[in-house]
């Protein structure tokens, strides 16, 4: 690059080359704070996807049945279809039968499990293996932990209260916080448990604000003169539970920030030492006809050149680190490269130039606003 | 060269002055200027009163005691400070009250420096340091002109040392050298052999000869007698009061 190019950036970068260790030093305090709020923000933004990801079925469901305290013993298909009309367009309703059953294996192996009864079992489990049919007229899903207690798998009979059923799925294991846990239970057909009324109806909405609003017709149509339903429906916890991780993520970046303060405190010291240390150069300057402006600029590409090297090797070191999270930690690489956590890289990144550029401001002010006939006075 | 000037007296006017040289106005003046310091409460005159006109390939040395006020007097004539009364001319126009901006743009184009303790810059090369004060410009033939420059100090063969690979003298000539790099009409020293033995001494004088023959008017206050040797013209300073020797 020649000189009449940029003349404040090669004039900025001779300066910074002549004195490398200090140059290096200021720009490591950048490297650190930018890496502290990096790292920070995204260890804490992936903590937050991390827990919301297994608690986010928890948010879509909501979960009706019949209030005990009340003395409410199940759901009438008059609920039902309440259920049903407030549910339009926002979710899957599911009635559910449920009871308590001795399963056996063929293997001669036997295992007390919740039997829960449901036509539509699609919208609530998924198949490990098999698959889970949208309509449920024949056939046992059994979950992951009963099959392998039993030593059943897709194909093989169990028996139910002396009835044979073929097993068509096996159930995915529960990653979801949620009341209706099938690892160790048996999904029938409704046609297998004696007609009447519910046991509980879990309505999978299509999106938090959905069974929000789900959970509140559900409570206004059918709780309106006495508490004949619980409603059981977390999407407002789980608003809780995202704002106390957005206040954690502001702690550790805060947390960050201080040391992003330090870093611009040494850019400032270095700054300040190394133009007094060239006062006579930036007096000769001067005194051959450079303006001040010039003197000015370059001394602050000098700060924000500081700012943009440390920010990026913080950058790429916050990199590492976060890969070095998902290389020791169980949390899955799709939640370490979500694009949330770049904005933190970016934010940090525009954190440290904007600290280094400030730190600069006051020491290159100073240095321009020499008088020429001072500063050559030695 | 024009080392017969009279010196300036009360009747002779700036304009009168400047009319005299063929309609060319002298490259630099000073007119009764007075220089004031506060220093410690007391009012310190560093200059009185003081006349001077630098032609054009005038070699001119001051000399006077430390204190006489010779670096007030350098640094009012190359613009760096300004006098509390009197008149700055150059090339005949009063400069006296310009801002900082203005002034320094007059000392890019007129005015050349060169100090006692060099002010090179270590980390750069000969031609570097030579083509510094153009390097806010887009001045492309700078490095050529730098080159050039050094060839005619006599060290083309140290175009690519830095100042700590270069004796005094030839610091000293890498920094005249960056004097003259905007063509200035006058050069201004500032002890410029203070540093050097008598011989160097000796070859930076002959130095500044030479550029007198070109056209550019030389200033140097020192303590140096040799100077006078090289001078066409020695005035004093005693006490911030100019006299003709």
């Amino acid at each position: 690059m020649r000189p009449g190019d940029f003349p404040a950036v090669v004039m900025a970068t001779r300066n910074l080359r002549r004195n490398k260790l200090r140059s290096v030093l200021a720009a490591l305090g950048i490297v650190i704070g930018v890496l502290a709020i990096a790292t920070l923000g995204i260890f804490g933004n992936v903590l937050q996807l991390a827990a919301l990801e297994s608690l986010g079925g928890l948010g879509d469901q909501v979960i009706v049945s019949p209030n005990q305290d009340a003395g409410g013993e199940s759901l009438t298909a008059r609920d039902i279809t309440e259920i049903q009309r407030v549910s339009e367009g926002r979710g899957t309703v599911v009635p559910l039968r449920s009871d308590g059953a001795v399963v056996s294996g063929t293997g001669g192996s036997s295992s007390f499990a919740t039997i829960y009864g449901t036509d539509r079992p699609a919208a609530l489990f998924n198949a490990e293996a098999g698959t889970v049919p949208e309509r449920h007229r024949q056939g046992a899903l059994v979950g992951s932990s009963l099959a392998e207690e039993l030593g059943v798998q897709v194909g093989s009979l169990v028996e139910i209260a002396g009835n044979d059923y073929r097993v068509i799925a096996v159930l995915a294991p529960g990653e979801d916080i949620s009341p209706i846990q099938p690892d160790s239970a048996v999904v029938l057909p409704e046609s297998a448990f004696v007609p009447g009324d519910y046991d509980q109806v879990v309505v999978q909405a299509n999106s938090g604000e959905d069974a929000r609003a789900i959970a509140e017709g559900v409570r206004d149509r059918l709780n309106a003169r006495e508490q004949r339903v619980s409603v059981f429906e977390l999407s407002s916890i789980l608003d809780q539970i995202e704002e106390f991780f957005d206040l954690l993520n502001q702690f550790l970046i805060g947390l960050g920030a201080v040391s992003l303060v330090v870093a611009g405190v040494a850019i400032f010291n270095v700054m300040l030492m190394s133009t007094t240390e060239r006062k006579g150069e930036i007096g000769l300057l001067r005194a051959v006809g450079v303006q001040k402006r010039d003197i000015l600029r370059t001394l602050v590409v000098e700060a924000t050149l500081l700012g943009i090297l440390g920010g990026f090797v913080g950058v790429l070191l916050s990199i590492g680190a976060a890969l070095l999270l998902w290389y020791v930690s169980p949390i899955a690489l799709d939640i370490i490269l979500d694009p949330s956590n770049g904005v933190y890289l970016l934010v940090a990144f525009v954190f440290g130039v904007a600290v280094s550029l400030a730190s600069g401001l006051y020491p290159a002010w100073k240095a321009a606003n020499l008088e020429p006939v001072e500063a050559l006075r030695d | 060269m024009s080392g017969d000037v009279s010196p300036p007296t009360a009747e002779r006017t700036a304009v009168e002055e400047r009319a005299n040289h063929d309609g060319e106005a002298p490259p630099l003046q000073l007119i009764g200027v007075t220089r004031e310091y506060d220093g410690g409460g007391e009012t310190v005159r560093a200059l009185i009163d003081v006349d001077l006109t630098v032609e054009a390939g005038e070699f001119v040395a001051v000399m006077g005691p430390s204190g006489s006020g010779k670096s007030t007097m350098l640094n009012t004539l190359g613009l760096l400070d300004t006098p509390t009364s009197g008149e700055v001319l150059l090339d005949g126009r009063d400069v006296t009250t310009l801002d900082d901006e203005a002034r320094t743009d007059l000392r890019k184009e007129y005015i050349g420096f060169v100090f006692q303790d060099f002010f090179l810059i270590p980390t750069l090369t000969a031609t570097e340091n030579v083509a510094l004060p153009t390097v806010y410009d887009r001045d492309r033939d700078a490095t050529a002109r730098a080159e050039d420059l050094l060839d005619r100090v006599g060290l083309g063969d140290r175009l690519d040392h830095r100042p700590p690979e270069l004796s005094g003298g030839q610091k000293q000539r890498v920094a005249i050298a960056r004097a003259l790099i905007n063509r200035p009409e006058v050069l201004l020293a500032d002890e410029p052999t203070g540093n050097l033995d008598t011989d160097t001494g000796r070859q930076v004088l002959g130095e500044f000869e030479r550029i007198c023959e070109q056209g550019v008017a030389v200033v140097a206050v020192t303590h140096d007698e040799l100077v006078t040797e090289y001078a066409d013209r020695t005035v004093e300073l005693v006490d911030g009061r100019l006299e003709e020797q």
